[in-house]
């Protein structure tokens, strides 16, 4: 079916049980799916945008008051929302990190905070994960002092991710922030794993910084994120523009530089706003949707020869599997090779898993219902009973 | 121009977005439970509703 020329309709989520690691957080609720019915044109938030020409300053629809509410959910003093989680790392990078400056990032970071780095002149200093995936405190005093013998300073910014995109594991930020502050290094949580799914108390964890992606785990549409501070960083990250015209004299007023003037309009704020309300509720189940992904992780182990890379017990949705000596054995043997696994679980109504994959893979089970769990955990043992591997 | 007509338009969209959701919840079987029948029988008689309001105002 099409919904435009040469434009397949997308009817995955209502076919399928979608486990896809990146997609799961992002499913819109019913009510942004209304919303982007009713505010799917560019320019529609703007209707009732009134001096000083802000988006955050807008009343109807309730924008400003969105902005004040996401703030205090979050336990930060100033909240903006931005294109995506990238567009805050982009943000606070080019505001705090000058050309030649270290940047403490891990190595589990996500590409976009490496980009921001960069792209604001700064140099990437890794800190190492331990044997178990883990970014710990002491890691990162030594690779802060590391730093500091290298370049007779300290970074002016470190990022890290709460929740990291290739174990979902979820790191002890608040000890680490401890750290950080010791060396007077703000520190910017990357939460697009965590803010929208979990909860969330910035001034708690003591972090400078805190970005969630609206695309990613606050089932909204894309690109969609946030960018929240506390008051100290937020006059400098969110100040607003001095440019003067050297012909016109024009001026610009109270837009942000680092916003760009405004940022998200149109759908993907009303999408974000309509399930905020869901969002804010969802977080406080957070121990089922855990229990839902362990009962899951716990089928695939029951696997003969399968085993999780990530954290087990499961802390989180997002897990990192080895197959290679379950699923990629038959793959070795089977006619499909290694796409047995993906068309098995395809035929069983499961999509989300990379064709090919029998190896090292990952899946989110986030949103799914008890049902469906059940569903997903039972397929898993079913495609390896049919296909000879040994199930405890 | 008839206001009636917008409203119900939008209002049938909204009640097949809630018949949307129910079928993302009940993937990949859709067997639903009592409930979820029922919710699905409001939905569609709430869309019906809606549509006869369209009709009424833009064809009849």
């Amino acid at each position: 079916m099409k919904c435009a020329i040469d434009i397949d309709v997308r009817d995955v989520e209502e076919l399928f049980i979608n486990i896809d690691p990146i997609q799961a957080g992002g499913r819109l609720t019913p009510d942004a799916m209304k919303a982007a019915i009713a505010y799917g044109d560019g320019y529609s938030v703007c209707d009732a945008c009134q001096k000083p020409f802000r988006l955050d300053y807008i009343k109807k629809p309730p924008i400003a008051q969105f902005h004040t509410d996401l703030a205090e959910w979050l336990n930060m003093d100033q909240v903006r929302v931005v294109p995506g989680a990238r567009r805050g790392f982009q943000a606070v990078a080019s505001t705090y990190v000058e050309k030649g400056d270290p940047v403490l990032l891990t190595s589990l970071a996500h590409y976009t905070e490496f980009i921001a780095v960069e792209q604001a002149g700064g140099i990437p200093r890794e800190i190492p994960k331990d044997e178990k995936n883990h970014i710990t405190p002491d890691a990162v005093a030594a690779r802060i002092e590391d730093v500091i013998d290298e370049f007779k300073r300290a970074p002016p910014l470190m990022f890290l991710d709460h929740v990291d995109y290739q174990y979902g594991n979820v790191h002890d930020a608040k000890a680490i922030a401890k750290v950080a502050h010791q060396y007077d290094i703000p520190i910017l949580l990357n939460g697009a794993y965590s803010v929208g799914i979990m909860p969330i108390d910035g001034k708690d964890l003591g972090v400078d910084f805190v970005i969630g992606s609206g695309h990613k785990s606050m089932a909204a549409p894309a690109p969609s994120g946030l960018v929240a501070t506390t008051a100290e960083h937020a006059e400098r990250v969110f100040r607003t523009t001095r440019s003067k015209g050297d012909i016109t004299a024009r001026t610009f007023g109270i837009k942000e530089v680092e916003m760009m003037g405004c940022t998200l309009m149109g759908v993907t704020v009303i999408g974000m706003m309509a399930s905020f309300p869901h969002v804010r509720e969802r977080v406080k189940h957070w121990d089922t949707e855990v229990a839902r992904s362990r009962r899951i992780v716990d089928a695939l182990l029951s696997i003969e020869g399968t085993r999780v890379l990530s954290d087990y017990p499961r802390t989180h949705t997002l897990t990192r599997i080895d197959t290679r000596n379950s699923f990629d054995k038959v793959a070795e043997v089977h006619k499909k090779r290694g796409f047995f696994l993906s068309n098995d679980l395809k035929k069983r109504g499961i999509t989300g898993v990379i064709p090919g994959s029998t190896k090292v893979w990952k899946f989110n089970t986030y949103g799914l219902t008890e049902k469906q769990a059940d569903h997903v955990a039972n397929a898993f043992v079913e495609v390896a009973r049919e296909n000879n591997l040994s199930v405890s | 121009m008839s206001r009636r007509a917008v409203d119900a338009i939008f209002q049938a969209l909204f009640n097949l977005s809630d018949l949307r959701a129910l079928m993302r919840e009940t993937a990949p079987d859709h067997a639903m439970d009592d409930e979820q029948r029922q919710r699905a029988a409001t939905y569609i008689e709430k869309t019906k509703r809606q549509i006869a309001i369209v009709e009424e105002e833009l064809i009849r």
